[in-house]
């Protein structure tokens, strides 16, 4: 393959990549833009929904049903822990929310470790995903082409849901500023209830899309907490379009960097963050002052 | 002569789409009481955080005795000698009522050691019972700041903001939430302080601030619409068209 | 959010008339002497415990978690990585030792000299980020310091972690210790936290200690009353790295590895957990959560592999019903009385 062939391929392996880490910034971001509050259970849910997807699909042999029913799953788990757990926390500061998904992720990845054992389970691309295609530059593979796809329409419908609907509006309104949305008589707690279950439906969703091509097993959302965070951070809280621009960046500052300079290339999203601190704290679409 | 204090040239405050403030160009002469006023949405805290330093104009420019300190950031502002009470009290919620005041004296030194004893720089202890007399809340020393009634968290800052000694001091309604008591004592302090260093306030309620100032400052939709004594104000037909509906 | 030392409550001239009971009299003459207090109690604690190595953690956690509250409890300041900080130290003082060939003594002033420089990093980085960033950038800097380790492997040994810490003796004015004594070890160890605890407590008493929690209960009226906010939090940030670093590097004489988890995200989170439930913004409170986290993994893992899930469960149970920890819960019922 020419030279410029290799880098375009590196690209497109990049935006693949970047598309897991769209979903799970706009799952955070969603949350986050809510209810104000970090969640660091983010990638026990990611986890949580690459084993429900692979246990689903191993049961039924049915990927499709097993990529219907692991956002249920999971959006119905973010329910619950909403419900009872961060709802009581409303009003008493920002960190004791974040405090509690953390230590929920403990519980979450030992109560998985009880239930399916510490080594993982062992997963499998489903047949009609298999095999690479001819993208005109080279031959890449079809299960990260489709990865792309359906974070593209995830991300489609999430922007008509938010901009078109009344739901949506009301989100946008409560992003922007929460007292209003409550002083309007609009039922507020619902919807915290109901974006947070969202929000763990989409990481839950991106588990089990990526289980067929990465291990799952319990410490599988950990690293991927961290490198969510990255891109939050790159593009700016609370915001939509800079989880998609960020997320995009991110894995292809990845892949590049693992073309080039393997041994730094979990390095370089870091130096990449710490660039973004240094020159626009805020994030590339964060507003200025937010929580400042 | 009496050379103004502090100097907002041409400020004007932009928020994404809506214009905040516009032009406002004013001087404030030091050792007078001026008050800001203007129905509510004029732009008065929009103001009023620029010139105590929480908000940076988008354009202009504020000299504080000559000197442009545009930009400078918050904590600076304390250090020139601008001392702020804010609109929604702002005090060390669960630190005692004394300490609250002791440690905005604490500023007063420039260098302080870390292994120093606090509890040991008895003159600024002395100084925070002695302030918090003078707002009326010497009893409350020991108790946490929190567990003040509202218009006594309200004396609270002002006794912080005197803490610094501060040529300039500004204060955001500081009435606000207060009963008509406390409002009383609130003016009755404000001009008293106002003898001895330079005070701006800012105030929605006009009736408060006509009898005390010696100056007013008119804002409306974000632009200076009048400014001059109460007797000027008073006459002024602008103002009175604003207001119409509101006893002057 | 934090509970508060009862001396802030009491000024220096004596507290609020009224009756005050034999307890709370009892608890004034503690925390006025508190450096000694704690001192004491940890010089008992080898034989309070079931084994010498349980103490030896209660010891070094117990540390890690004072460094830690500094910034959490006192400043409000939520770092999720702290673990970097604690590792550094291990990991400074370790290669000082295995490939400098430094004695002991020098190794110890490089593991925290170490700590406070990516401590100052990291500080730097994750304060100019906006607020509720703050947790955030913490853990990824830190993550990035665990990788960064995790593949200079020709000084840290990668994987496996930095091996042949031995410090067998130590030679103290004349004095040959055997330092490979359990009763001894913990001992020497237990001079260098005293003296960190001396110092973390005259830094909390002083006018810098003020500031601080007046950063932490309200950032805009520090700031209005004319402290550098961001300046204090940095300097709060580097002091906490290098206690939290003398913690690690305890620890690496300890073990005399270095295991690489030191870095990672879970010993981050371990010591959130201990700060939180001992009580945060106490002097006492970290050392109590140490010992408290510390023995229930003990008593955990004799019947139970899951004992993760043990304490994510407790450390929930605590942040939804008694955020103010164990410490913290007794002095304000204490206050209350």
């Amino acid at each position: 393959m020419s030279e410029i062939n290799v880098i375009l391929m590196q690209m497109v392996t990049g935006v693949s990549l970047g598309s897991l880490y769209v979903l799970l910034a706009i799952g955070l971001s969603l949350i986050f833009g809510m209810l104000t509050v970090v969640n660091f259970a983010h990638g026990a849910y990611f986890m949580v929904g690459a084993y429900a997807g692979v246990y689903t699909y191993t049961l039924t042999g049915n990927f499709w049903v097993s990529l219907v029913a692991t956002p249920l799953v999971a959006g119905a788990l973010g329910l619950l822990a909403a419900r009872l757990l961060i709802r009581p926390l409303y009003g008493r500061g920002i960190d004791y929310p974040l405090l509690l998904t953390f230590g929920l992720s403990y519980v979450m990845i030992d109560t998985i470790r009880a239930l399916f054992g510490i080594e993982g389970l062992p997963t499998s691309t489903p047949a009609a995903l298999r095999g690479a295609v001819n993208i005109g530059i080279g031959h890449f593979p079809l299960y990260r082409l489709f990865l792309v796809a359906v974070t593209a329409a995830i991300v489609v419908v999430l922007w008509l849901f938010i901009e078109k609907t009344r739901y949506g509006l009301i989100i946008r309104a409560g992003v922007r500023n929460p007292e209003i949305v409550r002083v309007l008589g609009v039922d507020i707690s619902r919807i915290w209830l109901l974006v947070f279950g969202l929000g763990c439906a989409i990481a839950g969703l991106s588990g089990a899309l990526i289980a067929p091509i990465r291990a799952v097993t319990p410490e599988m959302g950990i690293s991927v907490l961290v490198e969510s965070f990255v891109v939050t951070v790159v593009g700016g809280m609370g915001s939509l379009p800079g989880a998609v621009t960020a997320g995009l960046l991110v894995g292809i500052v990845y892949s590049m960097t693992s073309l080039y300079a393997p041994d730094l290339a979990e390095l370089s999203i870091f130096v990449l963050m710490a660039i973004v601190l240094l020159v626009r704290p805020q994030g590339f679409f964060g507003r200025a002052g937010l929580m400042a | 002569m009496n050379s103004p204090i502090l100097v907002a040239e041409n400020i004007g405050v932009q928020f994404d789409a809506f214009t905040a403030l516009k032009n406002v160009s004013v001087a404030f002469k030091a050792r007078q009481l001026t008050a800001v006023i203007g129905p509510n949405g004029a732009g008065k805290s929009t103001f009023f955080n620029v010139v105590s330093g929480s908000l940076i104009p988008s354009t202009g420019r504020i000299r504080f005795n000559g000197q442009d300190i545009t930009g400078a950031k918050q904590h600076e502002f304390a250090r020139m000698g601008i001392a702020k009470s804010f609109q929604i009290t702002n005090v060390f919620p669960q630190l005692t009522v004394g300490e609250n005041v002791r440690l905005a004296a604490q500023m007063r030194r420039s260098r302080f050691g870390l292994l120093v004893p606090r509890q040991s720089m008895t003159d600024l202890i002395v100084l925070a019972e002695s302030l918090l007399e003078r707002v009326g809340l010497a009893k409350a020393f020991h108790l946490p700041a929190r567990d003040l009634a509202h218009g006594q968290q309200r004396c609270l800052e002002i006794a912080m903001a005197l803490a610094c000694d501060p040529k300039l001091l500004l204060l955001d309604e500081p009435t606000a939430g207060m009963s008509p008591e406390e409002t009383l004592d609130m003016m009755d302090l404000i001009t008293r302080l106002a003898e001895e260093r330079t005070v701006i306030l800012v105030e929605h309620k006009m009736k408060l601030v006509m009898g005390i100032c010696q100056r007013l400052i008119v804002l409306h939709h974000g632009e200076l619409l009048a400014q001059g004594t109460p007797n000027d104000i008073r006459a002024n037909y602008e103002v009175k068209r604003v207001y119409l509906g509101q006893k002057v | 959010m934090s509970s508060i030392d009862i001396t802030d409550v009491v000024s220096p001239r004596g507290a609020p008339q009224g009756s005050r009971t034999v307890l709370q009299r009892s608890m004034e003459f503690i925390t006025r002497h508190r450096v000694a207090a704690v001192i004491a109690l940890l010089v008992l604690l080898p034989w309070l415990v079931p084994y010498e190595a349980l103490a030896v953690n209660i010891l070094i956690f117990g540390l890690f978690a004072v460094g830690f509250n500094l910034l959490f409890g006192y400043t409000g300041l939520l770092s999720f990585g702290h673990a970097a900080l604690f590792g550094s130290g291990s990991y400074g003082a370790g290669i000082a030792i295995v490939h400098f060939g430094w004695p002991w003594w020098l190794a110890i002033p490089a593991g925290v000299t170490l700590a406070s420089l990516v401590g100052l990093v990291i500080g730097y980085l994750a304060i100019r980020s906006r607020g509720i960033y703050f947790s955030m950038v913490t853990l990824a800097l830190a993550q990035c310091v665990y990788f960064a380790f995790y593949k200079a492997g020709r000084y840290t040994g990668g994987e496996d972690g930095l091996r042949g810490i031995t410090v067998d003796v130590i030679n103290v004015f004349g004095w040959r210790l055997d330092f490979l004594h359990p009763t001894t070890k913990y001992f020497v160890l237990l001079v260098f936290v005293a003296a960190a605890l001396w110092f973390i407590s005259r830094v909390l008493a002083s006018p810098f200690g003020a500031v601080i929690e007046g950063i932490r209960e309200n950032e805009r009226r520090a700031a209005a009353c004319g402290y550098d906010v961001a300046a204090t939090k940095l300097i709060a940030f580097v002091i906490s790295a290098a206690v939290c670093g003398l913690a690690g590097t305890l620890r690496a004489l300890h073990l005399s590895t270095v295991p690489i988890e030191s870095l990672h995200y879970l010993t981050s989170g371990h010591v959130v957990m201990m700060s939180l439930l001992g009580g945060m913004g106490t002097f006492f409170g970290p050392f109590v959560g140490a010992a408290f986290v510390l023995l229930i993994e003990e008593f955990a893992t004799n019947f139970t592999k899951y004992w993760q899930l043990l304490v994510g469960l407790v450390f929930v149970v605590f942040v939804l019903f008694f955020p103010r920890g164990i410490w913290g819960s007794i002095l304000h019922w204490l206050g209350r009385r």
